[in-house]
Order: structure tokens, then C-alpha cells, then sequence
């Protein structure tokens, strides 16, 4: 049995122990946050927002900060978890135990992590009543998905580079790289996941964004790739990052010195 | 066959020695890795387990290396010092969960994970969470954990810690019946006569150097010229002292407090002459006389005493 016919092992296991009232509790009040403020902001409103401004409001509070959030919980802790439960080593003597490890939390972190993403953004559009919808939920729970499945790839790495301080890590890429940087257009932004996000919700909701093309500024902003391209470039993101952790894993000696006596 | 090899073996962590040099060659069957806390013994455990890599030198476990053998790690198995078990789950559960990622399917590795709480006598408990266990049951957890997927090889850190007499004796039996049953063990303890009980094949560990390896009795060769201690309890210490000083037969003397007499010699069987003939002739009222016996206790101090050169 190699490493693939573990991960359903860590996988179950996993979600089994994540089945408590504090953890639906977070699920939840992540699903519900994005329509209750999409829903104040419509309320306050005078008339229906256009399709742009609607689009844009559940992009950022759903696929963006609420997938995010989730994700940011689930997989940068993924590690360090074990290692300061002093449990690690007990995975780490299993023949292929810690990359099994690994992708069986990775995959957890996006389960777990999808069905926010889909809730928060369908009830998102629903909550600023536009005028068909249908298009908008697609669009927003395609890139809700991306998010979710690159994101948990990229906390899951963070967690990996630095253990020990895996949260403080995690918080500070999100804020520098991928809400500050990511607005720069500049060609760091290409790094982000944020700008194949931006520029797919571009792509697929079919927006004019020829005025902000021709600004030799922001030109690069929204990219002028297909929406295929920017798939491919985000799942690479994924497998880059899982890979990069799994080499780490393999070749880091992660023994908490506290774990010994020398 | 050969159960460890190590060759010039070095660790360490910065620049701090964890092990210093250790080569050895163990054969099939139990052995002890004593030593006082931080002689690193958990560092030598980390090495043959995998989990950390010689900075010099090799480590082979069953004729492969620890460090990239997943073959290996089907063999051994390993109780590590520290608990780290989850709180929020059954021991059935826990053991289960490790025991599938050995390798196994999802009903073997229930069976062999309930075999194994049977052979540790938890399977009446196996349901319960293991945060309501007492220390005692969280260890034979942990022991269940390690030879549930029937490892040859047995590998454990300190796993009498913070037991209860009650346990301690469990665990001993449990081990006990491991090694009737032909299979290798290396336990690692601070506690000496825990491991007596077990082997009297051991390895001893003092700052992160092999002070010592081999049968109880080869190390008691090597301490042919060592002094030993003696202890009496006698009515005119002062005097016997005097006496045995005039007749060359001991190194040292010192009379503590509450007038007992300590003495050291190398001359252990004139010595015993000695005190014999004087009880024989009523010189000296003796009432109690102590001396070296053959407990390991023993041979450590007196192997740290060499290494230390205060011997």
C-alpha cells in the first residue's frame, strides 16, 4: 500500500474528529457572514445593484476572504498541530506517513472548505437580489472551488515552511501577498492567487474592462490570458505547492526538540 | 542477523553534541539503553527510527537505513517518549487509524488494533475516550499502537515514566512475554532496575558517548580495578577506619553525621576478611554492613565515575 491508498485513512479519521460543535460553529458563521453583509448593503440600497458591483461585492467577501478564512484555518495548522501534540511522531514512524498525512488534511482542508464556499456565495447573490442569478452563483462557486483547492495548497506549504509559527505566517503572507500585493499591478501580482482569481471572475463574468487595458498603469491587472490559462496556471500553483511541502516533509527533520532529552 | 548497526555516529544540533561518536553492533534479542536524563538517549532513538540523520557516520536498523526505508518502518515498531496522543478520540480509534497507516486495510487494521488492546489488556476500555485514561492505560495505548501491526523489532523511550507500581508491573510482564516470544527490544530508561528485569544485555549513555555496552557481567570485568563502596554501621568507627588504613585496605574513608563509616576499596575480598575477623573476635560491635552488589545501579556509577575520571 503506498501513499495514495493511505490518504482516504487520513482523510476519514480526520473529518471524523473534526465533527464538533465549535468547528460547525465556525463553518457556519463562515457560510452565513457573506449574505448577511451582502444582505445589509442590499438593504441600505436604493435600487439593484449593477451586475459588476454585485459580482465583485460576493468575490471578495465569499471565494476571497470567506474560502479563504476557512482554508487559512484548516490547512496552515496542519502540521503544527501534530507537532506541538508531540503526535507527529507517531505518523512520522509509519511507512509513508507523513506525505499520507499531508494530502489527507490537504484534501480535509478543501472539503471542509468547498461547501462554505458554496453556501456563502449562492446565498450571497441570492441575498442582493439581481436579476438573474443563475450566471453569477456559477461563476462565483467555480472560483470558490479554485479558491478553496489553491489556497488550501499554499497555507498547507506556509504551515510546512515554518511550524512553528505557522498562524503568524500564514496571516502575514495573506495580508502582504495576496490583499496587498495582489492589487498592485505590477508583475509580483502574477504570483498571487488572487490576480488568476480576479482575472477569471473578468473572464467568465464577460466584463468591458477595456478602459482600465488601455492605462498603461493597470494593464496588467486583469491580464489579458484566456480563463483556460489561468485554470492551468492555478492548478500548477496547487501541485507546485503540494510538492514543494511533500519534498520538505521528506527531507526537513521535524523531531521537536522538546521531544528529547538531547 | 544483525538488529543495529551503528557507525561513527554523530549528531548534532548546532553546536551541541546530541550523540557523540557511538559505533555498536547489536544482534537479534533485548537490550537497554540506560543513561541519566540528556545522555542522549532519545537522540539515539530518533536516529534508528529515522526521524533525524546522522551528522556523521551511519545508522543501519535490520540492515537497512532508518532514514529512507519505508520497508523499515513495516518492521519496527516504536513507543516514543513523549504522549502526543489525541485526546478527543477511542483508543480503539487512535490505534486503528495508525495501525491502517502501517499499511493496512480498513477491517485488518481494526482487527489487529483490537488484538493489540487485548494484548495490553485495554480491550474492555477500547471505546472510551483517551483523554478519561489514566496514565497507566494511556501507555499501554501507546504500546498497543506500536505493536499492533506485529513489528520484529521493538522500540521504546522510557516507558515506565510517570507509571504507578501497578502499571510499571503490567508493562514489565507485557514486555516479559514480547521477548519469550523471540522478538528484538531496545528500551531505553534512566530507571536501572526496570530494565533488569527485562535484560541483561544494555547499553550505557552519558553525554551523548557510549560509556559502555555488553552483558552485565563484561562490564563488571571492565571494573575489576574500580573501588567499590562499603557501608558500615559499627560501634568505634573511628578506630576500624584506623585499622584498616594501617593494613592498607581501603583508599578512602569518611564518617558521615550519624557515625556511619564509608569507605572505598579495591580490596574488596581482604576487606571482607577484615570485617568478618573483627566481628569474629568481638573487637568491633558491627551492626550493619552494606556493599557493592551486582545491580546495575552499581555499574553505572561506577562507569560514570571513570568517565568522569574520579575513578
Amino acid at each position: 500500500m503506498n501513499t495514495i491508498q493511505r490518504i482516504p485513512a487520513v482523510f476519514f479519521f480526520e473529518w471524523r474528529r473534526a465533527l464538533t460543535v465549535p468547528r460547525l460553529a465556525w463553518m457556519l458563521a463562515l457560510m452565513a457572514f457573506p449574505p448577511v453583509l451582502l444582505w445589509l448593503v442590499r438593504a441600505t440600497a436604493r435600487s439593484e445593484p449593477p451586475i459588476e458591483i454585485a459580482a465583485v461585492l460576493v468575490y471578495v467577501l465569499s471565494p476571497c476572504v470567506a474560502c479563504m478564512m476557512s482554508v487559512f484555518l484548516w490547512a496552515t495548522p496542519a502540521l503544527s498541530s501534530e507537532l506541538e501534540g508531540r503526535s507527529w511522531v507517531y505518523l512520522a514512524v509509519r511507512p509513508h506517513g507523513p506525505l499520507s498525512v499531508l494530502l489527507g488534511k490537504y484534501l480535509v482542508a478543501v472539503s471542509w472548505s468547498i461547501p462554505v464556499g458554496l453556501v456563502s456565495s449562492t446565498a450571497g447573490v441570492l441575498a442582493l437580489r439581481v436579476d438573474e442569478p443563475v450566471d453569477l452563483i456559477v461563476v462565483q462557486c467555480a472560483l470558490s472551488v479554485l479558491s478553496c483547492v489553491t489556497y488550501s495548497a499554499l497555507f498547507l506549504l506556509i504551515g510546512v515552511l515554518a511550524p512553528k509559527r505557522a498562524m503568524v505566517m500564514g496571516v502575514l503572507y495573506a495580508v502582504i501577498f495576496e490583499a496587498a500585493l495582489a492589487l498592485v499591478p505590477a508583475a509580483v501580482n502574477l504570483l498571487t492567487v488572487q490576480y488568476r482569481l480576479r482575472c477569471l471572475l473578468v473572464r467568465w463574468m464577460d466584463f468591458d474592462v477595456s478602459m482600465v487595458r488601455r492605462s498603461d498603469v493597470l494593464r496588467e491587472y486583469f491580464g489579458d490570458e484566456s480563463a483556460t490559462w489561468h485554470v492551468g496556471i492555478l492548478l500548477a500553483m496547487t501541485i507546485s505547492y503540494l510538492v514543494t511541502a511533500g519534498v520538505l516533509l521528506r527531507y526537513r527533520e521535524f523531531t521537536a526538540a522538546s521531544e528529547t532529552d538531547t | 542477523m544483525t538488529l543495529l548497526q551503528l557507525n561513527h555516529v554523530t549528531r548534532l544540533y548546532g553546536t551541541v553534541i546530541g550523540v557523540n561518536d557511538i559505533s555498536l553492533s547489536l544482534a537479534s534479542g533485548a537490550h537497554g539503553l540506560l543513561g541519566p536524563n540528556g545522555a542522549g538517549k532519545s537522540t539515539l532513538l530518533n536516529l534508528i527510527t529515522g526521524q533525524l540523520s546522522p551528522t556523521i557516520g551511519s545508522v543501519r536498523v535490520l540492515g537497512l537505513a532508518p532514514r529512507s526505508s519505508h520497508q523499515l518502518l513495516q518492521r519496527i515498531g516504536y513507543l516514543p517518549g513523549s504522549e502526543g496522543m489525541y485526546a478527543d478520540v477511542s483508543a480503539i480509534e487512535w490505534v486503528t487509524y495508525l495501525t491502517r497507516l502501517q499499511g493496512f486495510g480498513a477491517y485488518d487494521a481494526k482487527t489487529l488494533a483490537l488484538q493489540a488492546l487485548e494484548r495490553v489488556q485495554l480491550a474492555e476500555h477500547m471505546h472510551r475516550k483517551i483523554s478519561a485514561f489514566s496514565r497507566g492505560m494511556r501507555q499501554r495505548t501507546r504500546l498497543a499502537q506500536a505493536i499492533a501491526h506485529g513489528p520484529e523489532f521493538l522500540i521504546l523511550d522510557e516507558p515506565f515514566s510517570g507509571l504507578d507500581p501497578i502499571a510499571r508491573h503490567t508493562m514489565t510482564t507485557l514486555l516479559q512475554q514480547w521477548i519469550s516470544d523471540g522478538r528484538s527490544l531496545l528500551i531505553s530508561s534512566h530507571v536501572l532496575y526496570e530494565i533488569e528485569l527485562l535484560t541483561r544485555s544494555f547499553l550505557l549513555l552519558s553525554g551523548g558517548r557510549l560509556l559502555a555496552s555488553g552483558a552485565a557481567d563484561d562490564i563488571h570485568t571492565l571494573l575489576a580495578n574500580v573501588p567499590s563502596e562499603v557501608r558500615l554501621r559499627v560501634d568505634r568507627p573511628r578506630e576500624m577506619a584506623a585499622e584498616m588504613l594501617r593494613d592498607n585496605l581501603i583508599d578512602s574513608v569518611r564518617i558521615t553525621d550519624d557515625g556511619e563509616l564509608h569507605v572505598t576499596t579495591t580490596l574488596s575480598a581482604q576487606l571482607s576478611q577484615f570485617i568478618g575477623q573483627t566481628f569474629l573476635d568481638e573487637r568491633y560491635c558491627v551492626t550493619e554492613v552494606r556493599s557493592a552488589d551486582d545491580s546495575l545501579q552499581d555499574v553505572f556509577n561506577s562507569l560514570m565515575k571513570i568517565h568522569r575520571g574520579i575513578a
